[in-house]
């Protein structure tokens, strides 16, 4: 699902943030991606959804090399995979159904499929309640699961989360964790950056790690 | 449909950056439109004056009445659009006597009348400065016709006046325009900013650059539109109350009308403002599209 072949981010003047990264992400699996503060854990995950592209190396995203695609294929390949952030960016002048809602809107989705997919999704992270609330009317952790669904919702075949539960009260973690694990069962393959080794060690999953940059551990 | 609708509750949803927007659009078209208003009341104050100018063909001594009386009908039937008054040598010494008043009595020793028959052209309608000149051209060309007078020196003066004001009009609504368009993107690039979050969010969620940028076009130009309505209401209202009163202080703006803002006018402001909205988006949008 996706390969990195020598794949190098350097930005100029200063040392590589990526550095000669090979490795192989199957359909259907779960990773986590762990490494200290400035590994390059998000710079890997942005080249994955074309916010960034590599210095050199070859990426391939659902076969298709990422490299090879124009500025106007970016968007297309995007509605494959859903991004979960840290700060969840979400729009605080809509309404909750209304950012999930987003997703789909881009899709050319008719008003009825809209409103009947995300209260499907709102339902599932437990919010269909908070549909008609705005977002800093949310907590933190209700605020995530609305990025969750927002990033699920048009059934992408890749969800990138990027430090998800780094905002969030140590409570509200496993719920945050249940909700990408229930995705993963599903058929979604699930990248999740994060440097809270406590997670690793809770949840035996595959894990990838970075540091200055090399991939330095991946079991 | 769902276009629209967006780009209504994002105005709804944003209205004081809106407002600005809508604001700054006004002003600059207001400015603008002045300005091209101010210049058509000056050109057409100069066509005025340029139809005060008579033209006065003066025709050789020795010809007879009755061949200058025919030159006068074959002007009229030549030139349309002309009063064309003959003045035959016994006219023209009376009415010299009448201009020197006290000093009629020195015409007294004159052993013949030394004045030559005239033809008097005036134009019906204004005409401009070179209109008056061609036509001056073209009268002397006029068998019997010894000398063309027609206030050259008044005429060159009005229309290097006319020049002058022409290339300052040009080059000050250059500026002026320049200005405008400046202000109103930056203005709306102000308003695109405070929604930056959203133009990233929509880039996440797949959506297309056309799909990012169609709702800020549609905004721009309604935004666009509504000051440009703006713009003619406080047009209007200048006209109405402000004009007559000027007209009322200034001697030499009497009698002079303000130019009428007509349908096409209205339009052409209208479809300024779309454009200027519509441009100053693309511009905003661009920018944070590139990132």
């Amino acid at each position: 699902m996706i390969q990195l072949f020598h794949v190098k981010k350097a930005y100029p003047g200063d040392a590589p943030v990526l550095d000669d990264i090979t490795l192989r992400i199957e359909k259907g699996e779960f990773c986590w991606l762990t490494g200290p503060s400035g590994a390059g854990k998000s710079t890997l995950l942005k080249l994955l959804f074309c916010a960034e592209s590599p210095t050199s190396g070859q990426i391939l995203v659902g076969g298709r090399n990422i490299g090879r695609i124009s500025q106007s294929g970016i968007p297309f390949l995007r509605r494959n995979i859903g991004v979960v952030f840290q700060d969840f960016k979400l729009l605080d002048n809509r309404t909750v159904l209304e950012n999930v809602g987003y997703a789909l809107e881009v899709l050319g989705a008719s008003d009825a499929e809209i409103r009947e997919r995300s209260l499907k999704r709102l339902e599932q992270v437990g919010l269909q309640r908070k549909a008609s609330s705005l977002p800093r009317r949310l907590s933190g952790g209700e605020q995530q699961r609305v990025a969750i669904a927002r990033a699920l919702v048009n059934e992408p075949t890749i969800l990138l989360a990027d430090e998800p539960t780094g905002n969030l009260d140590p409570s509200l973690t496993d719920s945050i964790l249940q909700l990408l694990f229930d995705a993963n069962a599903r058929g979604t393959t699930v990248v999740v950056a994060t440097h809270d080794r406590t997670l690793l060690t809770r949840y035996h999953k595959r894990t990838i790690a970075l540091e200055k940059g090399k991939l330095v551990f991946d079991a | 449909m769902r276009l629209s609708r967006r780009a209504a509750l994002n105005l709804w949803r944003a209205p004081l950056p809106s407002l600005v927007s809508v604001l700054t659009i006004a002003l600059s078209l207001f400015i603008g439109a002045s300005f091209v208003l101010g210049l058509f009341t000056a050109r057409s104050l100069l066509t005025s004056w340029g139809a005060q100018a008579s033209v006065t063909l003066y025709l050789d001594k020795a010809t007879p009445d009755a061949q200058a009386r025919m030159l006068a009908q074959q002007v009229r039937l030549q030139e349309a659009g002309l009063e064309v008054a003959y003045v035959d040598r016994a006219l023209a010494l009376s009415r010299l006597r009448a201009d020197l008043g006290d000093l009629a009595g020195a015409l007294d020793g004159l052993s013949q009348n030394p004045l030559p028959p005239s033809l008097e052209v005036i134009p019906r309608e204004s005409l401009p400065p070179a209109g008056v000149r061609a036509l001056a051209a073209r009268l002397g060309q006029l068998p019997g016709v010894a000398e063309v007078e027609y206030g050259r020196e008044w005429l060159d003066k009005l229309e290097a006046l006319g020049r002058g004001l022409r290339a300052f009009a040009a080059g000050a609504l250059f500026v002026v325009l320049g200005a405008a368009l400046l202000v109103v993107a930056n203005t709306i690039r102000l308003a695109v900013y405070a929604r930056r979050d959203e133009i990233e969010i929509m880039k996440l969620v797949g959506a297309t650059d056309g799909y990012v940028r169609a709702p800020f076009l549609l905004e721009g130009a309604l935004q666009g539109l509504i000051g440009a309505a703006m713009a003619l209401g406080a047009i209007a209202a200048v006209q109405r109350w402000l004009l007559p009163r000027a007209q009322q202080a200034f001697a030499f703006a009497s009698g002079m009308s303000a130019p009428q803002v007509l349908p096409v006018h209205a339009a052409a402001l209208l479809g300024m403002g779309a454009l200027v909205g519509l441009l100053g988006s693309w511009l905003a949008v661009a920018r944070f599209l590139r990132t």
